[in-house]
């Protein structure tokens, strides 16, 4: 998928006017953010979860090199097929040639990240092949010609009435909106027929057991199941530190997955593939591959301070607890990854330059770090993004800041050293200001800081400081006492 | 150099080394446990489940309500007979599928699912099916209006039934007609996804198993409009639970 993180300002403010994306917003506090937070406090040892499943991830992304060795043997003595892809690109290509060589037809894709930074259903349509999104908001995303709004609630918002114009071609404008049991039964019987003639299935990776060479997949609606029943050929594939060591570590690393995601204690399906169908089975692919991608996660392993963010398992308990993901929205951040973890992310793996507005769309309020099934400390990553592009230090392109910013900025370090200095500017500051309030709130500042105020207010410094306000109070306290 | 070590070489640069670092025995096999104490944990656990196993199917039973499951208690086979019977009548049944699982052979289906009508079918092909039996049992999986099935394993925290699908339990006959039923008995309960685990640890290393595993907790659902939960996008509306008494 092509980036555009450039455009977060725009896409931003126009999903702040939008009354009803703004309301839909509202369910991804409502439904998960709050479902995350009751399912957490019903589990006694949530903590120790979180603790440990930290643990699990540190450890693993600290030895991946081998885990994905271990990983790589193990699929194959079950019968796999492994293919490490260094970019997007290659793994598109090896997909394409998998499904060509096998003369395949109709491939039914399951919701899949990685799937999205290949544009991989567009990759194949344009091959000619039939390509259908089987998660039902990946499909209304698919028919709307959209990308994902959100990690695992990806059409969150769309109304009933987008998605019958989309499901339907005889709904009109006025016509009586379908309920969401009737929508959601057009849809299943829509892709019924298309699960039934379907020869090849490509699905994302929950996890990865090194040891054992199983992948789980973790749905509720069932697309997983039918992806690893019915087609000939299952493709799954994965971002290269999706792995977990062994079998135990899963069942820790599912209960904080699902809890975080959706509030569920455990969701409808988990499905563990481990290889192709055995030949006394009844039914299941006849070939099993494993994509294992690279994509750019190398410069977040390879820069120590940037590495925790490959401990993410993709819950999306991040953007439900951001109070600005839930106004500005998934489209806003401009790739596949959107709130805080997109935002520490798609930087590293897109380029900081364009994506400069991502870091700074935070509030640094920590909402992300408390809410990470994995303790990932979003908030300190965010600031060493802010740091680069201010300073251009770890790598001069990276810089976005113009020089009238870094002068203010400099100015503004040279009068907050010095106690002297600071009484100064804050004398000043008050009567200059004061004519250009309006209700307390300074609308639109002169130069040099006029930039500050085009996307937010300034409120009028007090008319005294805190420190004249503590003299008096200790001279009034003195008195007192005497 | 293959394109597989080169990754891995790659990998191991970024990480700042110049070769692989192998952790240590133990944390190559599970990082928190060791493999023999994992055994142990799981022999217990089998043991303990047993003796326990009336106070683990009231916690299941409990788990799979809040899961979605429609619960069902009877105290014999016959009593499981007439109520499956009686779920697939009113389903308006023709085609019923059922598994090979033994605890199905105990139960008399078989007249009470023809009484009303329909038939009931068992799904076992041979290790020899041609691709044509394929397709043939891939179509009545998918024009079945209910499956019947045993479970393998029940987890009681999660009100999760566990399928390893095998010879005699296709994949889809959990999943692709609208109604599913499983029949279990109070010694398949455990008490989390961690016993499971350690104690089918050896299955899974061994390569041996099967192609594919199913934890499967109530019926397919999807909050994918609006947020409104509505059960059976893709798999089943409606899954029941039978809970057999030990006889």
């Amino acid at each position: 998928m092509k980036p555009q993180t450039t455009h977060f300002r725009f896409k931003a403010s126009q999903t702040l006017v939008n009354d009803q994306i703004q309301q839909s917003l509202e369910h991804v506090y409502t439904g998960f953010h709050e479902g995350r937070l009751t399912a957490a406090a019903n589990t006694d040892n949530w903590e120790e979860l979180r603790t440990k499943g930290k643990a699990i991830k540190d450890h693993t992304i600290a030895h991946l090199d081998h885990y994905l060795d271990l990983l790589a043997d193990s699929v194959e003595k079950n019968g796999g097929h492994v293919f490490f892809a260094d970019d997007a690109e290659e793994a598109r290509q090896h997909i394409l040639g998998l499904a060509k060589a096998n003369d395949v037809k109709t491939v039914i894709k399951s919701k899949s990240m990685v799937s999205e930074e290949m544009a991989l259903a567009d990759a194949l349509i344009d091959a000619g092949i039939e390509a259908v999104e089987t998660d039902l908001g990946e499909y209304i995303i698919q028919l709307a010609g959209e990308t994902p709004y959100h990690l695992i609630a990806p059409a969150v918002h769309k109304s009933r009435k987008d998605v019958a114009a989309l499901l339907s071609d005889d709904f009109k404008d006025g016509d009586p909106v379908p309920d969401a049991v009737q929508l959601t039964r057009m849809a299943r019987s829509k892709l019924r027929a298309v699960f039934e003639r379907a020869d090849m299935s490509v699905t994302g990776v929950n996890f990865a057991v090194a040891e054992s060479g199983s992948i789980a997949l973790v749905t509720n609606e069932g697309n997983g199941r039918m992806s690893t029943s019915v087609p000939r050929i299952h493709v799954a594939v994965m971002g290269m530190e999706k792995i977990v060591p062994s079998i135990q570590d899963l069942s820790t690393m599912l209960r904080i997955l699902i809890r975080s995601a959706t509030g569920q204690r455990i969701s409808t399906y988990v499905t563990m593939v481990n290889g192709p169908r055995k030949p006394d089975e009844e039914d299941g692919p006849e070939e099993f591959h494993l994509v294992i991608m690279n994509n750019g996660r190398d410069r977040l392993l390879a820069e120590t301070r940037m590495r925790e963010s490959l401990n993410c398992i993709r819950c999306g308990a991040c953007l439900n607890a951001c109070p600005v993901y839930r106004k500005v929205g998934g489209h806003a951040y401009g790739w596949v990854y959107p709130g805080p973890i997109g935002s520490i992310v798609s930087p590293v793996l897109t380029g900081l330059k364009d994506a400069s507005n991502l870091p700074n769309a935070s509030s640094l309020c920590g909402a992300c770090h408390s809410a990470c099934p994995v303790k990932i400390n979003i908030p300190r990553m965010l600031l060493e993004l802010r740091w680069r592009t201010a300073e251009g230090k770890v790598d001069a392109r990276e810089r976005t800041s113009s020089i009238k910013e870094r002068a203010v900025w400099k100015a503004w370090r040279f009068g907050m050293m010095g106690r002297r200095r600071f009484d100064l500017g804050a004398r000043v500051a008050r009567i200059m200001i004061r004519p250009l309030s309006r209700g307390g709130w300074i609308k639109k500042a002169p130069p040099p800081i006029s930039g500050w105020t085009v996307t937010r207010d300034f409120p009028l410094i007090s008319p005294k400081s805190l420190k004249s306000l503590l003299s008096v109070r200790t001279k009034h306290t003195k008195r007192d006492l005497d | 150099m293959t394109d597989r070590a080169k990754f891995i070489a790659g990998i191991t640069s970024d990480l700042g080394r110049t070769e692989m670092l192998v952790p240590s025995a133990d944390l190559a096999t599970a990082i928190f446990e060791d493999a023999e104490v994992a055994r142990t944990r799981a022999t217990h656990a089998v043991s303990d489940a047993s003796s326990r196993s009336s106070d683990l199917v009231e916690h299941m039973a409990e788990s799979a309500i809040t899961s979605g499951w429609k619960v069902h208690r009877v105290a014999n086979p016959e009593d499981a007979a007439e109520l499956i019977g009686e779920i697939c009548r009113q389903k308006e049944a023709k085609t019923v599928l059922r598994s090979t699982h033994d605890v199905l052979s105990t139960i008399p289906l078989e007249a009470a699912i023809t009484s009303f009508g329909a038939t009931l079918g068992v799904t076992a092909l041979g290790d020899d099916a041609s691709s044509t039996d394929r397709d043939k049992a891939r179509e009545s999986l998918f024009g079945a209006e209910v499956g019947i099935t045993g479970v393998d394993f029940a987890i009681a925290e999660t009100g999760t039934v566990v399928l390893h699908p095998r010879k005699g339990l296709s994949r889809l006959l959990s999943l692709a007609p609208p109604t599913h039923v499983a029949v279990m008995r109070p010694g398949d309960v455990l008490d989390s996804l961690d016993e499971l685990f350690a104690m089918e640890r050896d299955d899974f290393l061994s390569g041996e198993l099967a192609g594919s595993m199913n934890l499967i907790s109530g019926p397919s659902k999807t909050a994918d409009i609006e947020g409104t939960i509505v059960t059976g996008i893709h798999g089943p509306l409606e899954v029941h639970l039978v809970i057999l008494a030990n006889s």
